[in-house]
């Protein structure tokens, strides 16, 4: 009799147990999107896309995807638990400035202070952002959530993850998966737009190469770049003010040691921080939805359009440009701000047409101009629409 | 005392900051509106009428009131815990939800444990028990209140007086806050108001959110592109224009430099209009000349020889350092 209540004992314990298992609540959707965290991972080791990126999204999105009990404090949308703690620097938006610090302290903006008409480039490459904002509109969606849409055309992760937790957290997910994805397929997405509106002849096109830039100026460019910008639109005062500080500790010199906590450890821990949580955010059932496909058709239309914009306006701007002067539209893709593919990508294409043209410093000025452009657009579309 | 400033005014920014850095939380919840009496007002749904307390989302994205305690007791903050794992305690944005305050907590999620004519005040405390996100004091006894109501006339939306009420608690008569989640006139944003709006906007104005007018006037983004084009490109163009001047004025100087060194003109021009791979050449040039251990790259395209200096900072100085070893006395 008490064998018999100890069996009864142990079964209703190994069914709560059992209950308490992923494989109770474990669904088709969980089951495609640790698919989704796999393929990522497999793109990312073996073929060496964005690794930096995809593995810790990839990784992150199993996280996510691994079906429990609500109520224990565990999953990332849960009040306390240790991912929900590690997701509100991407709530709350203090990620992206922190990244951008290190983005700052890292790149050199020589290329763009040696010829400043560069900067337009990465202005023109802003129109994928608004092309998509216009097409999520027509998709149905409200324009605060089309404008967080339209950001991922910027090409621009933290950016993205920063405006779309400020105009709609609920597709901050579907964004940031996305904006990371399609940057991580800047080198599949991009050369065939810039073949199509190239010639052979302005493939080839060689341009002068850059002068020497004094430090003075270096140190001039975050400080004048800041107040110009951030004076016309205060609502980028986060990114900008990060982007541009951290340049300033890269060149005046004397911040040494900070500059390199900037662009080392510290931009690794947040990258590290924001992969991880922005994977484990997209859970199956918050993740998997029609809109989650918008999302992604928008955000390769978005990156198309900012692509063939920043070539076509360097075909229009070349018109003005004397002989000698001209610009290369292979580097007009670069004004998109994935840094620094969207450069190399530039580079590789210019190479395959002309093995001695190096292209990679010039297009690094659009590329830098690009952040700074996608930082102002987001700053807009704050004001804006918030 | 300036640097006492200093850090007063920085500790200030940093908990100014914290607080802004609490959107979309527990802490984003607010109470909105009670009602003490109810007699033919809103229904539960077990079709009867009780005392409600409506809470809002103030945030832009979803926040879940799962596991929050709702009280009417500062020394008990616990008194009733929301139930965790319930769909309805997601708050979606701007959002509101009901609870039931009939003393009947075997009804649901949202029928608490205590009524409204207990006490007079309320507190909702996050789910770690502690932090109180917001409380009410809502007044009671003799009066007159007075009623308010916001209208939209030809000054724009304002908030006017509709009558008053002779006492509190009175039959159907909501205290609630004039603008949804906002602290904005009346009694610290609250106010006896002109009718009950239990689960919707305390005050529907004329004017909509920013976002939805721009699709109303913009339905294609057109006017947003062209807007938001032109100033990316003015941002950048001020930039191109600021530069383009710094670098003729760092070239002049650097040839005057030159000049009043003695070095030739057209030797000036030719090294300013020199690309940096000419300079790179040089600099490795006059490296393997001198073949000097202290010559080293500060940059990508520069090659400097500098005599290496190590500046003094505190930071890195031993003396300051966690592992000095005590001195012997």
């Amino acid at each position: 009799m008490e064998n018999q209540g100890f069996i009864s004992f142990l079964g209703d314990n190994l069914q709560q147990f059992l209950s308490y298992t992923a494989f109770a609540s474990f669904t088709f959707g969980h089951m495609v999107m640790i698919l989704v965290g796999l393929a990522f991972l497999y793109l990312a080791i073996t073929k060496d896309w964005e690794p930096m990126l995809l593995v810790p999204i990839g990784f992150g999105i199993i996280i996510g995807n691994i079906p429990f009990l609500e109520g224990l404090s565990i999953g990332v949308y849960e009040e306390g638990s240790v991912m929900n703690i590690l997701y509100q620097g991407v709530r709350l938006g203090f990620y992206p400035p922190l990244i951008f610090l290190g983005i700052g302290a890292m790149t050199d903006f020589s290329a763009l202070i040696s010829n400043p008409k560069l900067m337009l480039i990465g202005a023109a490459a802003q129109f994928g952002i608004f092309g998509a904002y216009g097409l999520a509109l027509l998709f149905g969606f409200p324009a605060n959530e089309a404008g967080a849409i339209g950001i991922i055309g910027g090409a621009d992760g933290p950016t993205a993850i920063f405006l779309s937790g400020r105009l709609a957290p609920d597709l901050l997910g579907a964004i940031a998966v996305s904006a990371y994805s399609y940057m991580a397929l800047v080198p599949v997405i991009q050369p065939p737009i810039m073949r199509l509106f190239t010639t052979k002849k302005e493939r080839v096109i060689r341009m002068k190469p850059p002068r020497v830039v004094s430090q003075r100026e270096k140190i001039f460019f975050p400080i004048l770049g800041f107040l110009l910008t951030a004076f016309l639109v205060p609502s980028g005062i986060p990114l900008l003010g990060m982007l541009f500080f951290g340049n300033l500790l890269k060149e005046c010199g004397v911040t040494r040691r900070l500059a390199e906590t900037a662009r080392g450890p510290l931009i690794d821990i947040i990258t590290i921080l924001i992969g991880i949580t922005v994977g484990a955010s997209t859970q199956a059932d918050k993740f998997l939805q029609w809109n989650s496909i918008k999302i992604f058709i928008l955000g390769a239309i978005s990156f198309m359009i900012a692509t063939a914009a920043g070539v076509l306006f360097v075909k229009f701007f070349n018109l003005f440009l004397k002989q000698g002067n001209k610009i290369n539209p292979l580097i007009g893709n670069a004004g998109v701000s994935a840094v620094p593919d969207s450069a190399r990508v530039s580079n590789n294409l210019g190479l395959e047409y002309d093995r001695t043209n190096y292209l990679l410093m010039h297009a690094m000025g659009p590329n830098v101009a690009g952040v700074i452009g996608s930082a102002v657009a987001a700053g807009i579309l704050l004001g804006f629409l918030s | 005392m300036r640097s006492k400033l200093y850090i007063y005014l920085l500790t200030g920014c940093l908990l100014f900051a914290g607080g802004q850095a609490a959107a979309q939380s527990q802490s984003d919840m607010c109470f909105n509106e009670i009602l003490v009496y109810n007699i033919d007002d809103y229904e539960d749904d077990y079709g009867h009428k009780h005392g409600w307390i409506e809470l809002f989302n103030t945030s832009r994205g979803t926040v879940d009131i799962g596991g929050c305690y709702v009280s009417n007791d500062r020394n008990n903050l616990k008194k009733y815990r929301i139930p965790k794992g319930d769909v309805l305690t997601k708050i979606k944005p701007r959002q509101h939800i009901v609870l039931w305050a009939d003393n009947m907590p075997l009804r649901g999620t949202f029928h608490i444990n205590f009524t409204l004519e207990e006490t007079n005040t309320l507190y909702l405390t996050s789910s770690n028990g502690r932090d109180v996100i917001d409380s009410l004091h809502f007044p009671t006894g003799e009066g007159p209140f007075p009623i308010m109501d916001y209208i939209t006339d030809d000054n724009g939306d304002h908030v006017v007086q509709k009558g008053s009420i002779p006492f509190y608690p009175s039959n159907n008569v909501s205290y609630g806050r004039l603008m949804d989640g906002e602290n904005i006139g009346g009694d610290n944003g609250w106010a006896f108001l002109a009718k009950t709006t239990p689960s919707s906007n305390n005050v529907i104005l004329d004017s909509e959110a920013a976002a939805q007018r721009f699709k109303q006037f913009d339905p294609y983004g057109v006017i947003m592109s062209i807007t938001a084009m032109l100033v990316v490109f003015i941002a950048l163009i001020l930039l191109y224009v600021v530069f383009k001047n710094i670098g003729r004025a760092s070239i002049n100087s650097g040839r005057k430099k030159a000049e009043k060194a003695g070095v030739s003109p057209d030797v000036v021009a030719v090294a300013q209009d020199a690309p940096g791979e000419v300079y790179a050449a040089v600099a490795a040039a006059l490296y393997l000349y001198a073949q000097q251990e202290e010559a080293h790259d500060i940059e990508n395209t520069i090659l400097t020889i500098n005599k290496v200096t190590r500046a003094y900072s505190p930071w890195s100085s031993k003396i300051y350092g966690l592992r000095e070893v005590p001195h012997k006395q």
